[in-house]
């Protein structure tokens, strides 16, 4: 088990240190010169773009670059933000907590709802029950989130005025998660029906009911645990598409996290944030597959010895 | 504006739902002294002299309070100074303080306080618009309520430049760290009570406000307690949380004004005297553009009017000058003689000369950027130009990037490509924005020409009114008939505000300046 632990924490380093190598290079692709780009609205002398080129190392080649970038990335300094002037670290840890609520609630929803969901299509396939989820599910997978998200808003907040619009308070997060939550339901509905249609006609099921267990323990306890092993392999997945849903929600119920924070950075054009986020992001994503990797492990022992 | 009303929506009868139908409009609606206000983005610093951005300033105006103040006209006036004589050669402005000015940290503001934001703006780490101050190289206190500042060369825009907001008046006791991410002390209308960056700024009324010289009736503090500025960035959410009445003030989705106007739920009301210009500039440092027939043939082809009224329904104006209306110098009637009004024929009479014509389009990119349906006007000009020979594609960015391309553009007059144009916009207070844009260098190193750059200093070195007018309108006819600087319509972006109806005496004053001087809000609404 711990050999395994370590093969996924390495496995996360070498997606954080791709993202490294890419917020480096990301500078560079911009068309036009980045210095004057980011400064371009301040009222700078070439002199003062010179001086904030030479302090940002962008009259480097790019591989001295990327080695002061990690150098001063082990430091756990990400550099500071154009706007404001604050360290982009900071920045980001402040905004942190109100995506990792938005994304935990979500996953929450999207758990609940989306295995529900599956499982009872599977349990009553061919019905019009399953019929009725699987266009519900696809539904909610084609759909946008941030359409969903208004169409939400237009019901609960303003027709029904049951939710808030947009604030702060705990009540504001409940749209959000729900938009997030139900469209990433919808993925996890189709996963679990498919799954549970696989267990339902296996030989263990069929004897579980034939030595005569009463229903609920066929279902809930043979069926359904086996049924959940590959849905947690998603859930990794799951959680990298609900940071990336975060980022589009966020702005639409103006929820206050890193998601509307990576928004406003790209709009005025603030690099060192952007390229922190991204890096942020990575992390969060990779530390996030480690834990779920090895949950699944836990679960499923095949795992962890093959 | 439009004062029609409409009562709340009826709470369901259902008990459930009028509790939590209840708790939502408990906790959203603002009570009877506190304005919700949200907009599209959040500020960036509430250190005058650290941002350039219109939401930071419009934010700083409710902080802090300036020396001058423009009236409606923008024309500025006596404010915090009631009066200041300027010496004979134009270098020394001495000033006199009114009495009484208080910051809100409760120690009085005096002169000293001024020549400590001068100083801050030119010390150390500068303001980002140090070089809007003027050439300065003194501030000296007489006394508490008087001081003198000394010019190394007349500046025509100084008296404007200390009525606007990145003039504001910092107190001296504004010393710690923390002055402008979490502290910022004025003496403005409100105190800054908290910022929580990306989501709200909160601030109280400050009641020891005297207004001296704001365009505003209200002549002491703020009639409401509480001034909420809150960041929704989307803008349909922006009007569900208008139409829910938790915010009461907000920039419509451009869209939707005609369904809100129709509907009669929320006032529509339009910024004036905004000083903002968009405006066709070129690359001239390159074909076709280097060619004057080129760029006179985009003006003849291109017609702002038609445009405006299909893309804005009638909220914004066609500007024929180079200075924006509410800018000293703008005159509809002056600017339109040296104007090109829309003329296809005579467009296509000028490719012909150039030697394109319906088999040999002249090739171009229009640079526009983001937002405010910005596009679909670009797309309206394309099929114009296209219907007279000039096949132009279209390029959209963001502003910042915007800036950096079209110098980029102009320092580069061996590219292989055709030189592009774009539909510029700037907004300043004085026609100072032409020396900012045309004198050599230039903001973009753009068109440069030492007959002009003799008239735009002339613009700067005279201080007579009328006599500057003279100097500025020679610059006006200079960059129209050569076709350097082209107004297309003015104002040109977030301008148009969606108000509650329980909103009384919401103003917005030159510039694009809010202001909730006068603003009651009637419980209830």
């Amino acid at each position: 088990m711990g050999k395994f632990i370590l093969q996924r924490l390495l496995a996360a380093l070498v997606t954080i240190w791709i993202a490294t190598i890419a917020v480096t290079i990301l500078i560079h692709l911009v068309p036009g010169d980045p210095v004057r780009i980011m400064y371009g609205s301040f009222q700078t002398t070439p002199e003062e773009l010179e001086a904030i080129r030479v302090r940002l190392g962008l009259d480097q080649p790019i591989w001295t670059q990327y080695l002061m970038y990690l150098e001063r990335l082990v430091q756990g300094d990400l550099g500071r933000s154009i706007v404001g002037d604050q360290p982009v670290l900071d920045v980001l840890l402040t905004r942190f907590p109100a995506t990792l609520a938005l994304t935990v609630s979500s996953l929450f929803i999207a758990i609940v709802v989306g295995m529900s969901l599956g499982f009872l299509a599977a349990y009553k396939r061919g019905t019009w029950v399953d019929v009725g989820a699987m266009v519900l599910a696809i539904v909610g997978v084609s759909m946008p989130h941030f359409w969903l998200g208004l169409l939400l808003l237009f019901l609960f907040a303003l027709q029904l005025q049951w939710l808030p619009v947009a604030g702060g308070d705990w009540r504001s997060l409940i749209l959000p998660a729900l938009t997030l939550g139900l469209a990433n339901a919808a993925v996890l509905a189709r996963l679990t029906r498919s799954a549970m249609i696989d267990i339902f006609d296996q030989d263990f099921i069929r004897t579980a009911r034939a030595k005569g267990l009463p229903r609920s323990i066929v279902l809930y306890r043979h069926a359904l645990r086996s049924g959940l092993v590959p849905v947690v392999s998603m859930l990794g997945l799951q959680f990298a598409y609900l940071m990336g849903g975060a980022i589009v929600i966020e702005n639409v119920f103006a929820w206050n996290g890193v998601g509307r924070l990576a928004i406003e950075a790209v709009l005025s054009r603030d690099y060192p944030l952007i390229q922190g986020f991204i890096l942020f992001f990575a992390t969060v994503v990779a530390l996030a597959s480690v834990v779920i990797d090895i949950a699944y492990a836990f679960l499923d022992p095949r795992i962890r010895y093959s | 504006m439009d004062n029609t009303r409409k009562r709340r929506r009826r709470l369901p009868a259902l008990p459930g739902i009028a509790l939590t139908a209840a708790m939502a409009v408990g906790a959203t609606a603002a009570s009877a002294q506190e304005l919700v206000w949200a907009r599209y983005g959040d500020i960036d610093s509430l250190d005058p002299h650290r941002a350039t951005s219109t939401l930071s300033m419009q934010v700083w105006d409710q902080i802090y309070d300036t020396l001058l103040a423009f009236d409606m006209e923008g024309t500025p006036g006596p404010n915090m100074a009631k009066s200041w004589e300027a010496s004979d050669d134009g270098l020394e402005y001495t000033f006199t303080l009114n009495e009484g000015i208080m910051c809100h940290d409760g120690t009085a503001f005096d002169a000293n306080d001024v020549k400590f934001t001068i100083d801050r703006a030119f010390g150390d780490t500068p303001s980002l618009t140090k070089t809007s101050w003027g050439p300065i190289t003194d501030v000296s206190v007489i006394d508490p309520l008087t001081f003198k500042v000394t010019l190394a060369s007349k500046f025509g825009a100084f008296l404007p430049f200390l009525a606007d907001s990145f003039s504001s008046m910092v107190c001296d006791t504004n010393t710690a760290d923390t002055f402008g991410s979490t502290t910022a002390i004025g003496t403005g209308p409100f105190i800054l009570d908290e910022w929580v960056k990306g989501s709200e700024i909160v601030l109280s009324k400050n009641p020891d406000y005297v207004n001296f010289g704001e365009p505003f009736d209200n002549k002491g503090a703020p009639h409401i307690d509480k001034l909420l500025i809150r960041t929704v960035p989307e803008a349909q959410t922006r009007l569900a949380a208008l139409r829910t009445g938790e915010v009461h003030i907000a920039e419509p989705p451009f869209d939707d004004i005609e369904a809100i106007k129709s509907a009669g739920e929320l006032d529509i009301m339009v910024a004036e005297n905004t000083g903002q210009d968009v405006f066709w500039e070129f690359t001239v440092s390159r074909p076709p553009f280097d060619d004057i027939r080129a760029r006179q043939a985009v003006a003849y082809a291109t017609d702002p009017q038609m445009a405006i009224d299909i893309i804005y329904g009638g909220l914004t104006n066609r500007e024929w000058c180079p200075v924006a209306r509410g800018v000293f110098g703008n005159d509809q009637e002056f600017c339109k003689q040296y104007g090109y009004e829309y003329n296809p024929e005579k467009a296509m009479e000028l490719l012909a000369e150039m030697g394109y014509g319906p088999d040999n389009p002249m090739e171009t990119t229009m640079f526009v950027w983001t937002g405010g349906n910005r596009h679909k006007l670009a797309e309206f000009f394309q099929s114009q130009l296209a219907q007279v020979g000039i096949d132009a594609s279209i390029e959209i960015m963001d502003i910042g990037t915007m800036n950096a391309r079209v110098k980029e553009q102009n320092e580069s007059p061996d590219l292989d490509t055709p030189g592009t144009f774009d539909m510029m916009t700037w907004s300043w207070y004085d026609p100072d924005i032409l020396y900012q844009l045309w004198h050599s260098p230039g903001a973009y190193t753009g068109f440069q020409n030492a007959e002009l750059d003799a008239m735009l200093e002339e613009t700067r070195t005279t201080i007579d009114p009328d006599a500057r007018l003279e100097k500025v309108q020679a610059v006006i006819k200079y960059l129209m008939e050569n076709a350097v600087h082209i107004g297309l319509y003015s104002p040109g972006w977030e301008w148009v505000f969606a108000v509650r109806p329980e909103v009384e005496g919401f103003k917005v004053g030159p510039f694009l300046h809010p202001n909730f001087l006068d603003v009651t809000v009637t419980s209830g609404g």
